[in-house]
């Protein structure tokens, strides 16, 4: 469904990615993990145009989106929901979940959308006529989720969604995670989380300074020494 | 007492004119970044066009704002397409490309005032138009500046209202939040910061369109009304439409309360403002 072959990523002239390969298959949900400033959040840019690179290429459901700008990327039915949430604060939770639903595509069936988005959270129903600054932090993670979906994704690209949230709030998150897979919806995750995330996820890249070092399933990971030491301390 | 209600009414028809202006200054200024310097240029355009059109084809000045309005809505679109989002493109940051349109924008404006000097000449113009007096109790205003006052005001409500419900403007506030979000939800960054800048200067067309009724006409008439608008978009605070909204009033009849007394003094009165806030306030009224 998606692949990324050999992609090269500059911030000017400070390369960040190397060579960087892919693949996700329609319905997995497949992991990244790494480091603080390894290069995860800068593939997940690239990925959505946010980013451009220098070299490689990137095909979604068979065609190339390397170069093309970040809302007809979305458009085609890829959802990022960035680091820190990025939510438009100064408007309401309604106005925050029609923002997602703004590709043309999904425009018109955004009431329906957004029902179904309000079943999946029903904190953000009771809360929508609210400004989204003055939600509490697990409040706000759900409405950036609920958001990504609004474009009707055929896959979602989360960017440490559990971020700063308290344990049953974590928990939340990654079961709302699985139950998109249920729906269909097909999963790339970052996260810090990477014991949680190896058990959820079907395979798993990890990435160190802009390179993928090692890849496979994650029963695989999980026995390797090099995901063991540095992400499970063991 | 009278005098008091006309310094008031005064004012507040003023204030209608330095409200519509600096609302499209905050647009462009809050949402497309450009500190746009030659804003005033846009309303001397509209001013000047008007004026060509009534005492030459005889064209009512109000049927002027739609064709002024559009036509000015074209040109500022275009000029960001090209020129601003060139230099966005390039500055290595958001604060490099502030500067760099500041200075483009300085460009523009002698650029259109010496096409307007070639054009017209730097003569003072004008024309009389629904120039005769309405008495509302004590008071008596001059038609036109009622319905200047009129349309200023329903113009700047309509454009909240278009900013507050629709598709399209509330694409334009998430970029004013965060353009790159923004995109990420598929807005098309390039194409809504061009409007935002199209709009602002239809804003500033339109406005010219309703001064020519009532003020005179002239090359060089853009940098006094630049002026005023930056300073009521520091007033209301950068980048809130409502501030500026309610920021023009204000200047507004401050400008009304001390022109009573020395019209010479408005100017030094606003510039006094702008001063004080700076120092007291700089967020301005609705600033976060």
């Amino acid at each position: 469904m998606l692949k990324v072959s050999k992609v090269n990523t500059f911030y000017d002239k400070a390369q960040a990615l190397w060579d960087v390969s892919l693949n996700i298959d329609e319905a997995e949900i497949v992991a990244l993990i790494g480091a603080n400033g390894a290069g995860k959040t800068t593939l997940l840019n690239t990925i959505s145009g946010l980013l451009r690179p220098a070299s490689g290429s990137i095909e979604f459901m068979g065609q190339r989106i390397d170069g093309l700008p970040p809302h007809n990327i979305v458009d085609m039915g890829l959802s990022h929901i960035p680091e820190g949430r990025r939510l438009f604060t100064d408007m309401s939770v309604h106005e925050n979940l029609e923002m997602g639903a703004y590709p043309s595509r999904a425009w018109k069936g955004r009431q329906e959308t957004l029902e179904r988005v309000y079943q999946s959270f029903p904190m953000l129903k009771e809360r929508a006529g609210q400004l989204a600054r003055t939600l509490s932090g697990g409040e706000q993670q759900m409405l950036a989720m609920g958001r990504g979906l609004m474009p009707k994704p055929k896959l979602c690209m989360f960017d440490e969604p559990s971020f700063g949230l308290a344990p049953m709030l974590v928990l939340e998150v990654f079961q709302v995670i699985q139950s998109l897979r249920e729906q269909g919806i097909t999963i790339l995750l970052i996260e810090q989380n990477v014991r949680r995330t190896l058990e959820i996820a079907d395979r798993a890249y990890v990435l160190e300074n802009g390179r993928i070092v090692l890849e496979g399933s994650c029963k695989q990971l999980l026995q390797e020494d090099l995901v063991k030491k540095a992400y499970l301390g063991l | 007492m009278e005098t008091v209600l006309n310094v008031a009414v005064a004012g507040l028809l003023l204030g209608g004119i330095f409200a519509l202006i600096s609302v499209g200054l905050s647009l462009q200024y809050g949402v497309a970044r450009v500190l746009n310097v030659a804003h005033g240029e846009f309303i001397m355009i509209g001013a000047f066009v008007t004026w060509v059109l009534y005492t030459e084809f005889g064209i009512n000045p109000l049927l002027c704002m739609v064709i002024v309005g559009p036509a000015i809505f074209v040109i500022g679109f275009i000029l960001y397409r090209t020129m601003f989002n060139y230099i966005r493109i390039k500055a290595p940051s958001p604060d490099a490309f502030e500067g760099n349109s500041i200075l483009a924008a300085f460009g523009l404006l002698f650029v259109i005032q010496y096409i307007a000097l070639t054009l017209w000449g730097s003569n003072i113009h004008g024309y009389t138009y629904l120039a005769f007096p309405i008495h509302l109790g004590t008071v008596t205003i001059a038609a036109n500046r009622l319905v200047t006052l009129g349309f200023a005001v329903g113009i700047s409500f309509v454009f909240y209202i278009f900013l507050a419900r629709t598709r399209l403007g509330k694409a334009i506030r998430s970029a004013a939040q965060d353009p790159a979000t923004a995109s990420l939800m598929g807005v098309n960054i390039k194409r809504v910061l061009a409007i935002c800048f199209g709009l602002g200067a239809l804003m500033a067309g339109i406005a010219g369109v309703l001064l020519s009724m009532t003020y005179p006409v002239n090359a060089n008439m853009g940098l006094h009304y630049t002026i005023i608008a930056i300073i009521v978009v520091v007033l209301g605070g950068m980048g809130s439409i409502v501030g500026s909204f309610i920021g023009g009033f204000i200047l507004g009849i401050v400008g009304s309360i001390v022109s009573y007394f020395d019209p010479g003094l408005a100017l030094v009165a606003y510039y006094a403002i702008f001063i004080l806030l700076l120092l007291v306030r700089p967020k301005g009224i609705m600033g976060k």
